[in-house]
């Protein structure tokens, strides 16, 4: 039977900002819907961003309206991560992050985070599609170098995961 | 699992109990029960060492190996 490693207090820390960043993403979300539903006033969107009347506006309106309704379903995305790495902070907190359990959680992580690469590759296209010299679309989105890497690094570690849960059960049932 | 722990025939054979084996060859009775019981999933060559010394058996004595039923169909295409 595994026994809990030493108290750390990343663990804690890790939990209450974990639940935070949850809050916090669904306001976020929330935020977002109020902003597409609540408010479709043109007029308003173009005073919020200093926008004057013209063919090329309805086009970046309409592109942010875009953005907004992938920012929509990036939500969830973001959910699933941030409830799996509660669940694995949990299970390192009871002394067993070993298990399968785990190993599947981090390849949903891992493709969760290459959608949310992919997405954020198309609202670059769609910001760069509608931005102009006189108005500017600068979204901090499109290719990451770091942001892949982190996919391809949560693939690894969820396969070393899984491996490492085989090789503890061969192990536990060695005599 | 395809092969076989014989230890209770062995210990039986012998008169020993499985207690008293896990004191000659110094094991858990809880490690022994899992290979009694055909539970474990590998022996070390240590363990099998140990038992063998134990018992005075070869580890043919203490292992057979029987095909599942579904290994021997495939054997037999």
């Amino acid at each position: 039977m595994p026994t809990p490693a030493s108290p750390s207090a990343v663990l804690p820390i890790a939990h209450a900002a974990l639940r935070l960043v949850i809050l916090l993403n669904w306001l976020m979300g929330a935020a977002i819907v109020v902003l597409l539903v609540a408010m479709p006033n043109e007029r308003w969107i173009m005073s919020a961003f200093d926008l004057t009347p013209s063919p090329d506006t309805d086009r970046l309106i309409m592109a942010l309206r875009a953005i907004a309704v992938i920012g929509i379903g990036i939500i969830p995305l973001h959910y699933a991560i941030l409830k799996r790495l509660l669940a694995m902070v949990e299970s390192v907190r009871s002394g067993d992050p070993f298990v399968a359990a785990n190993a599947a959680r981090l390849e949903t992580i891992a493709r969760a985070l290459l959608v949310l690469q992919l997405l954020s590759l198309v609202i670059a296209a769609i910001a760069k599609t509608v931005s102009t010299p006189a108005h500017p679309v600068d979204l901090d989105a499109g290719f990451s170098i770091t942001g892949w890497l982190a996919v391809l690094l949560t693939f690894l570690l969820a396969r070393v995961f899984a491996e490492g849960t085989r090789m503890r059960d061969d192990l536990e049932g060695t005599v | 699992m395809a092969i076989i722990v014989k230890l209770d025939d062995l210990l039986h054979d012998r008169r020993m109990t499985l207690t008293e084996l896990a004191d000659r060859v110094g094991m858990t009775l809880a490690n022994l029960s899992i290979l009694k019981t055909g539970k474990a999933r590998a022996i070390r060559f240590s363990t099998l060492e140990a038992i063998c010394q134990a018992l005075s058996c070869q580890p043919g004595d203490l292992l057979r190996f029987e095909p599942e039923h579904r290994s021997s169909t495939e054997a037999t295409r």
